[in-house]
């Protein structure tokens, strides 16, 4: 057989190497690699190695040479010996070199879990692998991995497979068995402990949404978003699937991080911490997508059937409304009821696109069950977008419908962001005062018919120097800067009722924008702290 | 907000306590309407006061209005915050402040 046999076409070369590369066959082995590229200078190369047993410095020199005509050089399934003279060598440095995997048989292996991509089992005593159901899951199981790796550096505590591993025709991940307890057997067999896991579930959450993750490292959720919208257009009514996409388009780029399936069982409590599991759906985003798959795993899936919670979290569904409930409003650190609905609505949204995309595309329609399931989550669709106006949402926002009888939620809110920004009394007066008069002109005048939202946003800006205090609302375009100031010297006889508010606004704040965009009225104003 | 009423003959004293804005101004105006009549002496005691947005400068425009038809109406103990925006809508010059 000979030592080296080759495949070209006009994407890469594959190289098949085989027994031993020494200085006795390396001027043969030289000849025929350059025969089999040449012309094909430059093409990326692909070197299988799993029948290669032995690899002198002679056969080292000829990589070397390779890689002065094609830089792009891959190598998989290395064997270790091979590996390790790759690895001290500095070449797996310079080139991408992947071992071989170890093959591990489950045959008469205890199954320990199930999941949607895989089954659990437990090898030996110290040691499980997860088994990917897809022969093809090589590059998921990378992926997760990959992913684990960062969520651990960046202080997410998660478990690491170890390994990579043949099972049968497909692969697996190794981790170490911990003696572990997951959220969801707590909450089934110890109720008691409810308001202990919303607490660790919740500091948790907040400890991902915290993390921010260096661009690129991971795929971002609202594109992922965008294609089930875009899905969507061809089951929901046009406006309301041009209204979603807006809403989902409008969502901004967020760099932290989100799990992406955060519901109880992929979180742990092992003897010393709590873990999180089940990485491969980590992402980037805006924190309404998670909060869109948690009201999923707890209410979304099981509204038509509640005993698929049962099924799937092993609590009944009591007891996964009261957890979705707590959870949220630790989150979102209120008991505002109304804040809290608005915000659960923004989720719902995403929640209800995604399962009726996936329903639909697993043949949820070919089912009588499953046609009624669609029909309902699409019926509460329909009606969460016609009283939503927005997606986004944030801790330094307060979300209202625009009505003075809401004028004190809204000072409550100033004051307390306020507060974090530890501004002067006075400034905060004055601030107070100015959010009073905006807030009242909308309430009072931009909605001509109906009830709509106002949102005003708190946050510092120039380095903590200063407040920006940012206003939108969807009523009718209105540009306050074009009012005319009143005349203040007038005698009390003949002084106008109105404009007064705007004036003293104008006065006491050191800039107030105004732009009318994407069909909202948007004043920004700023004061020096 | 709170306000403390206090009636000897002619004279009205309102001490009014906490924020003057959108929300309870029209407890004053209320205030107003019932006890102004008769009344050739307003004062009002802002000491305690801590707010004022443009809905309580409506109120006091109003009052003001009213007093000059039938006697006087005059304004103690106004902090900073509450002079200065006195001072920017020009109501320093109407009202009487002491």
């Amino acid at each position: 057989m000979n030592v080296v046999r080759g495949e070209r076409n006009d994407q890469r070369i594959e190289l098949f190497l085989s027994g031993r590369i020494d200085s006795a066959n390396a001027a043969e082995v030289d000849a025929e690699v350059k025969r089999i590229i040449d012309g094909g200078e430059e093409l990326p190369v692909l070197i299988d190695a799993a029948e290669l047993e032995y690899m002198s410095s002679a056969g080292l020199r000829i990589l070397l040479r390779l890689r002065k005509t094609n830089e792009d050089i891959h190598i998989i399934n290395t064997r270790p010996e091979i590996y390790d003279i790759l690895d001290m060598t500095g070449f797996t440095e310079m080139m991408n070199v992947e071992r071989a995997y170890r093959t591990v048989s489950i045959e008469g292996c205890e199954i320990i879990g199930r999941g949607s991509n895989g089954t659990i089992y437990r090898i030996d005593h110290d040691n499980i692998v997860k088994v990917y159901n897809h022969a093809d899951a090589l590059e998921e199981i990378q992926h997760e991995r990959e992913v684990a790796r960062l969520a651990l550096i960046l202080g997410i505590p998660t478990a690491i497979s170890y390994d990579i591993v043949r099972v049968g025709d497909s692969y697996g991940s190794v981790f170490e068995l911990l003696d572990a307890k997951s959220f969801s057997e707590i909450l089934a067999d110890e109720p008691e402990r409810m308001d202990w896991c919303v607490k660790e579930y919740v500091d948790m959450l907040k400890k991902i949404h915290g993390t921010v993750v260096p661009e690129g490292d991971l795929p971002d959720m609202k594109e992922r978003a965008l294609k089930w919208v875009d899905f969507m257009k061809d089951y929901l009514p046009e406006a309301a699937a041009q209204k979603l996409l807006d809403m989902v388009d409008e969502i901004p780029h967020d760099d932290h991080m989100i799990h992406g399936d955060y519901h109880t069982k992929n979180l742990e409590l092992t003897d010393d911490e709590v873990i999180l599991i089940d990485m491969d759906t980590l992402a980037v985003g805006h924190p309404v997508f998670e909060l869109a798959s948690m009201y999923n795993a707890f209410l979304g899936y099981s509204e038509y059937d509640h005993e698929k919670v049962k099924e799937y979290q092993g609590f009944d569904c009591e007891t996964s409304l009261t957890f979705w409930n707590k959870v949220l409003r630790a989150y979102l650190e209120t008991d505002d009821e109304e804040t809290v609905r608005l915000i659960e609505d923004k989720a719902r949204i995403i929640g209800y696109t995604r399962m009726i995309r996936r329903s639909i595309r697993r043949k949820g329609l070919e089912t009588e069950d499953g046609r009624a399931e669609i029909d309902l989550w699409t019926k509460e669709l329909l009606e969460l977008l016609d009283r939503t106006d927005s997606l986004f949402f944030s801790k330094d926002e307060i979300v209202v419908k625009a009505n003075v009888k809401n004028l004190d939620k809204v000072i409550g809110f100033i004051e307390s962001k306020l507060d974090e920004l530890e501004c002067p009394v006075k400034t905060r007066i004055q601030i107070c005062v100015a959010v009073e008069e905006i807030f009242t002109n909308i309430a009072k005048y931009a909605y001509l018919e109906g009830e709509g939202d106002a949102a005003i946003r708190v946050e510092g800006a120039d380095e903590g120097s200063k407040v920006r205090i940012t206003f939108t609302d969807s009523g009718r375009p209105y540009d306050p800067l074009t009012v005319k100031d009143p005349d203040v010297t007038l005698s009390a006889e003949d002084r106008a009722i109105g404009g007064l508010g705007l004036f003293m606004v104008k006065k006491t704040m050191d800039g107030v924008e105004y732009e009318y965009k994407g069909g909202k009225n948007v004043l920004i104003l700023t004061k020096v702290l | 907000m709170t306000i403390n009423k206090e009636i000897q003959d002619k004279t009205m004293t309102l001490k009014l306590a906490g924020r003057l804005d959108t929300t309870t101004s029209p407890e004053l105006e209320e205030e107003l309407k019932a006890s102004l009549d008769g009344i050739e002496d307003l004062r009002m005691d802002f000491s305690e006061l801590e707010y004022i947005s443009s809905a309580g400068l409506r109120i006091l425009l109003a009052a003001q209005k009213t007093m000059n038809k039938q006697g006087t109406m005059s304004i103690t103990g106004v902090n900073d915050t509450i002079m200065e925006i006195f001072e920017i809508t020009g109501f320093s010059d109407i009202l009487t402040i002491k």
